[in-house]
């Protein structure tokens, strides 16, 4: 209990809890303020501009490499790669470093952070930089990143620094035993759903498709998906209202009510990702997910990769993540450093080592991207998606997370078939434009 | 609960059998008498010397306990993401919990997890202490295997029971099957997700009010059990007439601190269900959790912990005070 407890506040039952642990952590950065500020401007005395990220493994060794590169071709300009804990807490220790004055000159930050993190003062606004920079070449990334590093007010916030969608990826296996023809790039909703009914065999506890079924955004953005490819949209275009309670909204709930009450096609998962392990046990035969799940995929599991099914398109959504910068001194080093990592070449290399997307459309044309497809054959629909299927993107608002918690009740009560995909969005509609009045 | 807390407070119940409840309820025994005026003067340099050796605790737990208690009372009368300087309030984070649906599902769902965790522990444990007291070859390897459940992190418990409860894959359903019994949902149901948890924290707490149980009796003293089997008690009639009686200091502790950790469910929840599905597993700190720590709401989450301290603070009151007018053997 009890490692987690000390972290999460369950304490030795005489505390108050968490607000007792972060009030803490306010007391004692609080105390060090003075000082810190000092030390803060030291690290940039030194020259040095601390990179904070939350990669581990070969993504971890490459960037460490990366900034290794960096500073021995940049005696003057070095920066300080630090690992700072995982990218889930990241914007949680960003917040905290404002208040100790020891801000980072770059951290990477997950893309749904950039309201919260824009509205303060440390967060530097990247837009004049990007736009005096030809060089820099801004309309060559994929759209879903700009979108993603631009807040609502249009300034530039972010430097791209990862991005992914989601695609179909199914098990090869699985369908030829079942004997259903594998999915095409025009796959429709129904071909979809009747597949996962024909794939699914109670007796084997095998299901045609899984959902991650815990309300979080890995809910919500399957949903949003299906949204877009019914033609629908999440909010009005100026972010005023809640447009999901459509024509579009009725589908594609009623698609998750069909497949998962009427068909029992589905595999909820809650949360825990057991989806990938039963994928890999030839358990569940198609998924909608992302290219971080590739690596994980038994080895002897033989699968294919597709565009999602479509309705009206073929849209997917993309998560894209930013590198930001949160030092005025550090600026001009931060921003010779990002340009580096992020130009074409060096790029390149970093998805080549890791299996991570381009971030640019040139990407595509360097020699080095045959290379990066013989490694991840299975990224190039996940590329391929970013150049056709993403064309929106969430809305960058401060009042998502609400937005997204709503959606995801509504979704959650469809798939376990407490709530009517009508009612449901009704009632998250009605929620939606509260918290949207509201805000 | 932390290792160091669970430690604490099995020593604090080997320490006698009664004192763990003494500790708690300020009862003291008063010790053989002596010369008044002596003692007054040794006292007076006592209370200087104990203050000095103490005062580096105080000072800790005033900083890092009292302070921290304090400040949180203070957000919860401000909007404050924990970050940025908040601005008053007043009351408008309280106002708003009366009328916030989620809250008193959360409150209410807290008390129903409690009502059932509390009791289901302590009816277990009691038995299975009888049973650990007794003299069987291997006595410590059945007493470790009971003890076990407490170290194991819960994360890793959470992972284990995420497995067991699966519905489809899950070894539980698998064997309800065996036996011709209807399958359940566990966590992926909104009805079963939070007796589901309960399973898992009995589970996991068991061996902790076993332990106190089992000192508890070890402490029962033999002269007594002696009395008892040379006047003609059976061993059945000697445990209700004479050690459950004197277990009563045991079970009060053992009542106050889980229903305190019951009232504070967290980690459990955060591994497991995350409060789902819709809300169905939501406790209060978990709900106040997530207004902190996903939503940045600082000062409504401050407000909720303010009002779990109060209820805590109530709840184990009247506990203590009904325990002490229940046990014949605290009163001096």
């Amino acid at each position: 209990m009890r490692t987690r407890s000390r972290l999460a506040g369950r304490g030795s039952g005489d505390r108050l809890p968490i607000i007792a642990a972060a009030s803490a952590l306010v007391v004692v950065t609080a105390c060090s303020g003075g000082s810190g500020a000092g030390s803060g401007a030291g690290s940039s005395s030194h020259g040095t501009v601390i990179v904070w990220h939350g990669y581990t493994d070969v993504e971890a060794t490459t960037f460490t490499q990366l900034g290794r590169e960096w500073n021995q071709a940049h005696p003057e300009q070095k920066v300080n790669v630090t690992f700072a804990g995982g990218n889930d807490d990241a914007l949680k220790k960003t917040l905290a470093s404002f208040v100790s004055g020891k801000s980072p000159g770059v951290a990477y930050e997950f893309g749904s952070s950039i309201t919260t993190l824009a509205a303060r003062n440390q967060t530097q606004d990247l837009s004049s930089l990007v736009k005096n920079t030809p060089s820099f070449n801004w309309n060559d990334f994929f759209p879903a990143t700009r979108q993603a590093a631009t807040a609502p007010d249009g300034k530039i916030y972010g430097i791209p620094a990862l991005v992914d969608n989601l695609s179909l990826v199914y098990n090869k296996r699985l369908f030829d035993a079942a004997g259903v023809s594998y999915p095409t790039p025009t796959w429709t909703w129904t071909d979809f759903q009747n597949a996962a009914r024909t794939l699914t065999n109670p007796a084997k506890h095998q299901f045609g498709w899984a959902y991650v079924n815990d309300g979080s955004e890995d809910t919500v953005w399957r949903f949003i998906a299906l949204l877009w490819q019914a033609g629908g949209d999440l909010l009005t275009p100026d972010n005023k209202k809640a447009a999901f309670d459509s024509p579009a909204g009725v589908a594609a709930m009623r698609l998750l009510h069909d497949m998962s009450v009427t068909d029992h096609s589905v595999y909820l998962d809650t949360g825990d990702g057991q989806y990938q392990n039963l994928f890999s046990s030839g358990k569940i035969a198609m998924l909608w997910t992302g290219p971080w799940d590739l690596s994980g995929i038994d080895k002897k599991i033989s699968y294919g990769t597709e565009f999602l099914p479509g309705k009206i398109t073929h849209a997917t959504i993309a998560g894209p993540d930013n590198y930001m910068m949160f030092n005025k001194d550090d600026r001009a080093t931060a921003w010779a450093f990002l340009q580096w990592l992020d130009s074409p070449e060096v790029h390149l290399r970093f998805a080549t080592a890791t299996g991570d997307l381009p971030l640019r459309q040139s990407e595509t044309r360097l020699p080095g991207y045959r290379e990066f497809l013989k490694r991840y054959p299975g990224d190039k629909v996940f590329v391929d998606n970013l150049a056709k299927n993403v064309t929106k993107s969430r809305p960058n608002i401060p009042a998502y997370p609400k937005i997204s918690q709503a959606i995801g009740l509504a979704v959650q009560s469809v798939l376990l078939g407490k709530a009517q995909p009508e009612a449901a969005l009704k009632q998250a509609r009605e929620q939606v434009d509260q918290i949207l009045a509201g805000a | 609960m932390t290792t160091a807390g669970a430690a604490a407070a099995r020593d604090a119940a080997a320490s006698e059998a009664g004192g763990a409840s003494a500790f708690l309820t300020g009862h003291r025994r008063s010790g053989p008498g002596g010369g008044r005026r002596g003692r007054n003067r040794l006292r007076r340099a006592d209370h200087a010397a104990g203050w000095a050796f103490v005062s580096p605790a105080v000072f800790l737990i005033a900083l890092f306990g009292l302070v921290p208690v304090v400040w949180s009372l203070v957000l919860s009368l401000q909007q404050t993401d924990l970050t940025s300087p908040g601005t008053w309030s007043g009351g408008a984070n309280y106002r708003r919990m009366v009328h916030d649906p989620v809250f008193w599902q959360a409150a209410r769902q807290t008390l129903y997890y409690s009502v059932l965790f509390v009791p289901i522990t302590m009816a277990l444990a009691l038995p299975i202490a009888v049973l650990l007291n007794q003299k069987v070859r291997g006595m410590l390897f059945y007493r470790m295997a009971v003890f076990v459940p407490l170290v194991t992190s819960t994360v890793a418990t959470g992972v284990i029971f995420s497995w067991l409860y699966n519905p489809q894959f899950g070894v539980i359903n698998a064997a309800l099957s065996k036996v011709g019994l209807p399958q359940q949902g566990f966590f992926q149901s909104s009805s079963e997700a939070l007796p589901s948890v309960v399973g898992m924290t009995v589970w996991g707490w068991l061996g902790f009010a076993v332990i106190i149980y089992l000192s508890a009796l070890q402490h029962v003293p033999r002269e007594l059990m002696e009395a008892a089997a040379l006047d003609g008690c059976g061993r059945v009639r000697a445990f209700w007439r004479i050690e459950l009686p004197l277990l009563a200091p045991a079970s009060t502790f053992l009542l106050v601190w889980l229903t305190i950790n019951a009232l504070q469910l967290f980690d459990e929840v955060y591994v497991t269900t995350k409060g789902g599905p819709l809300h169905a597993s939501t406790v209060l700190v978990y709900y106040l959790y997530q207004q902190a720590f996903v939503d940045f709401d600082g000062g409504y989450a401050a407000a909720i912990g303010a009002v779990l301290f109060v209820v805590i603070l109530i709840v184990t009151v009247v506990q203590l005070w009904l325990s002490r007018r229940s046990s014949p053997y605290e009163v001096n």
